[in-house]
């Protein structure tokens, strides 16, 4: 064929002809476990471990288990939490970038917070918080929703409907909103590190657009509360 | 009087005309009619009215309605947990769901050729 005649003219041999390998439907087979990277899990003797985590060590030792990601270590510093947040600030597979804008944050807050503590009276410095992980985590768990609207026709129309929401959601829509908030709602010559870390302090003292935006959400709900019964599951 | 003999009645001829004239032969599909499920009944209105009776009273302050808010959450939760283990109940109450039921009759057909 002329495309074995072109590799031969190139040096290469015909027989190496490119196989597409198909990744974009592939997903490990469900019989794969998950990998467990936290030092803690293992460090545990065997006589605390209740017995059904006695069985679940005894079912790692013989299924195969998939392979953990590169950005997951075992390290102290490993952070669930922060790494979905890099992901989601993540544009066009820039995770360097995304993930120097959150150490930038990091240390924004924790230089903001630690000028606060030196500045403020000797009585009230107990109160700041400086360690910016928990500011982080406490943000977030401020501006999650607890229930959320769901678009649902029922004869013809489309009624806004209040419904719970799993917590992986919940989780989404707080870091979602904190993310679109600090991209469009700022001034365009501020980094990106400081707004994040403006809107971060903001909600940890729940304050802010983003708590705003929640707010309003859960005033929709309760307006629509009526139309509960529109749900099925 | 047992199925076939019922059927043979219904089919005969000796009695006037027969009741039955099927165009096609009276053997069962390999395979059931997949119904979609019925619509359920919404889970945790209760909690989630009084969650909004409480969010109304306090003008929607989260510190002073914490107790409702964690009950919500267990009721969704449990509401959770309910709807995965349904698919396992509907078996202890004697009744197969169709994907089930289809699956096994693929895997043991009626017999069309003798082996």
């Amino acid at each position: 064929s002329s495309y074995a005649i072109a590799l031969k003219h190139r040096g290469m041999s015909p027989i190496c002809l490119r196989v597409v390998v198909l990744v974009r439907w592939s997903r490990y087979n469900p019989y794969y476990l998950e990998p467990e990277v936290r030092r803690e899990a293992y460090s545990r003797p065997e006589a605390e471990l209740s017995t059904e985590e006695q069985e679940e060590r005894k079912l790692k030792e013989l299924r195969p288990i998939k392979a953990a990601t590169c950005s997951t270590t075992s390290s102290v510093f490993d952070d669930p939490l922060i790494s979905k947040f890099v992901r989601m600030i993540m544009t066009d597979g820039n995770k360097v970038l995304a993930r120097e804008i959150i150490t930038q944050t990091l240390e924004n807050i924790k230089r903001k917070q630690v000028e606060k503590y030196h500045k403020s009276p000797a009585g009230k410095k107990e109160e700041i918080e400086c360690n910016p992980y928990t500011i982080f985590h406490t943000a977030l768990e401020n501006c999650k929703p607890v229930v959320g609207l769901a678009s649902i026709q029922k004869g013809g129309k489309s009624y806004q409907v209040p419904i719970p929401l799993t917590d992986n959601r919940r989780r989404f829509l707080a870091m979602k909103w904190m993310i679109t908030e600090c991209r469009e709602n700022k001034h365009r010559r501020t980094h990106m590190y400081e707004k994040l870390s403006q809107e971060l302090l903001a909600a940890f003292e729940k304050e802010g657009n983003v708590i705003k935006k929640r707010h309003e959400l859960h005033k929709m709900a309760e307006a629509n509360r009526a139309y509960a019964h529109y749900r099925w599951w | 009087m047992s199925a076939q003999e019922k059927v043979r009645l219904l089919l005969s001829r000796q009695n006037g005309k027969p009741v039955l004239k099927p165009n096609r032969a009276l053997v069962l599909k390999d395979a059931v009619a997949i119904r979609r499920p019925r619509k359920g009944e919404a889970t945790c209105i209760t909690e989630m009215s009084v969650l909004m009776a409480c969010w109304k009273q306090n003008n929607f302050v989260d510190a002073l309605c914490s107790t409702e808010i964690s009950s919500f959450y267990t009721c969704v939760s449990k509401a959770q947990e309910a709807m995965k283990n349904q698919s396992e109940q509907s078996l202890h109450q004697g009744r197969l769901p169709p994907k089930q039921a289809l699956t096994l009759l693929k895997r043991f057909p009626n017999i069309q050729s003798e082996i």
